[in-house]
């Protein structure tokens, strides 16, 4: 069950393992504060003694036994975080993330896309067509975005 | 327990954010997965779930049976999004957890205002 460094990397494992498993992945967030001793409790005004909550997002899936976690504090990320569960609810995958274009994780199984528009992207940029390793990754990329 | 319309779950889910967060004690639990039963090639809708945590089953390790308090019982809430809702229900989750998760660190004060500075720069 590990906690991983990154909400980004944290979103993308998510995101490949619901692919993997789309029907039985759940994912949780807890929104708690820290337990305290309830024989010890504060008087009612102390704020500076106010215990700051945490954020904790869990993606699990019962089949293979795969639990992915990732915890914050910070109130600002909030926001991004929710929406993107909300892309992974509707079923995206790490290119449709739409995070920063750091390199997928890990190569997914269905690398080839031999049916990517090769004809009709290459044509205005001919000079750059000679790159192909690069090109194809980046058309499997934009067919996943259209498919899905 | 049946699911609530989009609207009741937001008011109440924002109801059991606030409560907890001036309580500073205690967690929520927000769960999202696809509703089972439904046809696997169309796109399955999203339960959505949330709990306050409490359990209405006895402590173990508690000898004595202590009768809760109504007030003590478990808070369930759910409900249901269609594929097709998925942005708009999503987006204003997103608000309502924003407003509701108040216990958690405030952005940085400082940042946020040379940000403010920076937008209204460009706005005149």
């Amino acid at each position: 069950m590990p906690y991983l460094p990154t909400s980004q990397a944290y979103l993308e494992q998510s995101a490949l393992l619901l692919e993997a498993y789309p029907n039985d992945t759940r994912i949780t967030t807890k929104y708690n504060f820290p337990s305290q001793k309830p024989a010890k409790q504060s008087p009612p005004d102390t704020p500076s003694q106010t215990p700051i909550a945490s954020l904790t997002l869990k993606t699990y899936n019962p089949t293979s036994g795969i639990c992915l976690k990732y915890r914050t504090n910070k109130g600002a990320e909030v926001g991004r975080l929710i929406t993107s569960l909300g892309k992974l609810a509707g079923g995206a995958n790490v290119a449709a993330l739409g995070l920063s274009n750091a390199a997928p994780v890990a190569q997914t199984g269905d690398v080839e896309m031999a049916d990517a528009p090769e004809e009709g992207g290459s044509a205005p940029v001919s000079a750059a067509a000679k790159t192909e390793g690069n090109k194809a990754g980046k058309g499997r990329k934009k067919g996943g975005k259209g498919k899905r | 327990m049946a699911p609530l319309s989009h609207e009741e779950f937001f008011t109440s889910l924002t109801d059991l954010l606030s409560k907890t967060s001036q309580k500073s004690r205690g967690s929520v639990y927000l769960t999202q997965k696809p509703l089972a039963g439904t046809d696997s090639s169309a796109r399955p809708s999203i339960l959505i779930r949330a709990t306050d945590g409490n359990t209405n089953a006895p402590n173990p390790k508690k000898n004595k049976v202590e009768k809760q308090k109504k007030s003590d019982s478990k808070v369930k809430l759910s409900t249901v999004v269609a594929p097709e809702d998925l942005e708009g229900f999503y987006t204003r989750y997103a608000e309502v957890c924003k407003g509701g998760m108040t216990g958690l660190k405030k952005r940085d004060r400082k940042k946020g205002k040379a940000k403010a500075k920076g937008g209204a720069k460009t706005k005149a």
